[in-house]
């Protein structure tokens, strides 16, 4: 733990957060501009993902593991929600045939 | 927090019943559970013992949220006894999904630490994407759960950035600590105020608050009606409590205040302007939640010591009055063979005279007619507005309820205006209790308003 906490705080704490900003922004991106459906959820995984290097780099600059722990609980959470997400994407699939998004449009106004 | 223990394991009980085909029992075991769940939230209210307090505190704000969150899932258990009977095959997963949501509604009422608020979220938001995709082969039910599971995660990412951001500031998730390190001065830092910024966009989806309302409409008309009460309702008390928690946490900074003040003027204007050209009672309903999402957000910009008693006092009687108008709305949607446009109210009177009385008291208690809890509520918020010195903003509130009375009333006149042909509606007792509960209650309440101490 220490060795690596050392091992992380060689990079100053601004390169992990312009980083993770910038990973984060991708997945914004991706969410909101690509219109397959299964692009969609890895771009959602990237902003999490993106979340769960700041809190490693937090918790290492801190020097306090609470927020190494919290990564697992994003961790998990995130594929159970993938989880659900997947079948979902598949109850879609059967009744229209497509993954597109634009696909969804019949509820509106 | 024996009452989370018991609505978890209660959960996985009713799954087992279901795999052993048990449909009958499932509805009576699960309300016999809620009303244990019930009395042991209601013993927490002189508190004892503190279990994990730096996860969870059950104190009494939570103790009343919890109470008011499970006597309107008790509600929508009896109207479901009815609702499911004819609609779906596998009914054992709809009631233990719903229970495990609430399960996460407790959390997020209790919370005193931001990895609990975490939890509490996506337990209650996960069983309801599968919920809202409940008719597996209605399309429409499909792509609200799709819409909304998609639009959930994304804001669960903004959410968690939220948080690693607050971490980052103040080296910890317990919200007490990060109280003691605000108070030394770390409020005005930046990353701290993005951190509690993006915290705030993740709640105002869960509340519906514009500019993050999209989904709700969306999702209210194309989930099944019983889930949209409980969205409506259970979900909606249980994340202005979530929300209410983390602003006495941050105390409001004035940039997070004024966000949130125009958050709450666009709310009003956008849900009750909208609503007014709304001709499906589903989507209708869905305005008339953005709407009141308006008000309690502006009980939670005054930030008072009232606060946690009037978004209680407003979330419950607004819970009621929602719940029995969708159970009206399926009586009348079943008559219409499954069309959910106002015009289905028409005759209503003329079909159950009760039933329309008792639909008129429950709209007049949303539109916030006096001698309805619905008033009260109002004229709470607006006296914890005004007392907190959001004059302008109470006075905009008081006109905005005014444009909503309009599309209120226009639902009872179709009530009770007589159509061409009555429909018939069938009305089972369990039906007529709920909504003669909730039209009781909604008067009751007005009448000894609750102004119990949180």
């Amino acid at each position: 733990m220490e060795t690596f906490n050392s091992v992380i705080r060689q990079v100053p704490l601004e390169h992990y957060l312009i980083l993770s900003f910038f990973l984060f922004s991708i997945g914004l991106a991706g969410v909101l501009f690509r219109r397959n459906t299964i692009i969609i959820l890895m771009c959602l995984e990237l902003m999490f993902n993106s979340v769960n290097l700041l809190l490693t780099a937090f918790s290492a600059h801190h020097n306090d593991p609470g927020g190494q722990v919290f990564v697992f609980f994003i961790m998990l959470v995130a594929a159970a929600e993938v989880t659900v997400g997947l079948a979902i994407l598949v109850m879609m699939k059967r009744n229209v045939d497509s993954v597109d998004i634009n696909q969804l449009n019949r509820l509106k106004w | 927090m024996s009452a989370l223990i018991l609505t978890s394991v209660l959960g996985v009980v009713l799954l087992y019943f279901g795999l052993f085909g048990n449909k009958k029992l499932l509805a009576p075991v699960g309300i016999v559970g809620l009303v244990a769940a019930l009395v042991l939230s209601w013993t927490g209210w002189n508190p004892g013992i503190m279990e994990f307090p730096t996860m969870v505190e059950f104190d009494r704000m939570s103790v009343l949220f919890n109470c008011a969150m499970i006597v309107v899932t008790i509600l929508i258990f009896l109207f479901g006894i009815d609702y499911y009977e004819r609609m779906e095959e596998n009914v054992a997963e709809h009631y233990a999904l719903m229970i495990f949501s609430l399960t996460g509604a407790f959390l997020l009422t209790s919370y005193t630490n931001l990895l609990m608020l975490f939890l509490g979220i996506e337990i209650l938001s996960i069983p309801l994407y599968i919920l809202a995709g409940g008719k597996k082969r209605s399309y429409r039910s499909s792509e609200a759960s799709f819409k909304y599971f998609l639009l959930g995660s994304f804001a669960t990412a903004f959410f968690l950035m939220g948080i690693a951001l607050i971490y980052g500031v103040t080296a910890s998730f317990d919200l007490h600590v990060i109280q003691a390190k605000l108070a030394t001065g770390a409020s005005s830092n930046v990353l701290f105020l993005l951190g509690s910024f993006f915290v705030a966009i993740g709640l105002s989806f869960k509340v519906a608050a514009v500019p993050f309302h999209f989904w709700s409409p969306d999702v209210y008309e194309g989930a099944p009606t019983l889930v949209t009460a409980f969205m409506a309702t259970v979900v909606k008390t249980a994340a202005f409590a979530g929300f209410y928690r983390f602003v006495q946490m941050t105390g409001l900074p004035p940039a997070l205040a004024n966000t949130l003040l125009v958050m709450t003027v666009l709310t009003l204007l956008v849900g009750n302007v909208v609503a007014l050209r709304q001709s499906q009672f589903k989507r209708l309903m869905a305005y008339s939640s953005i709407a009141h999402s308006g008000f309690l957000l502006m009980a939670i910009l005054a930030n008072g010591v009232m606060t946690p008693n009037t978004l209680f006092y407003y979330t419950f009687t607004y819970a009621l009055a929602t719940v029995g108008l969708f159970v009206v709305l399926t009586l009348a949607k079943r008559a219409a063979n499954g069309n959910e446009a106002i015009t289905i109210f028409r005759g209503l009177f003329r079909a159950n005279p009760w039933l329309a009385f008792v639909t008129m008291l429950l709209l007049l208690s949303l539109a916030g007619i006096p001698l309805t809890a619905g008033f009260i509520a109002k004229y709470q918020v607006f006296m914890l507005a005004i007392g907190a010195g959001f004059i302008k903003t109470a006075v905009f509130a008081v006109v905005m309820a005014l444009v909503g009375i309009y599309y209120y009333v226009l639902v009872i006149r179709e009530a009770f205006t007589p159509a061409e042909e009555t429909p018939v509606l069938v009305v089972s007792p369990l039906n007529w209790l709920v909504i003669t509960l909730c039209g009781i209650s909604v008067v009751a309440f007005a009448v000894w308003p609750l102004n119990l101490v949180g």
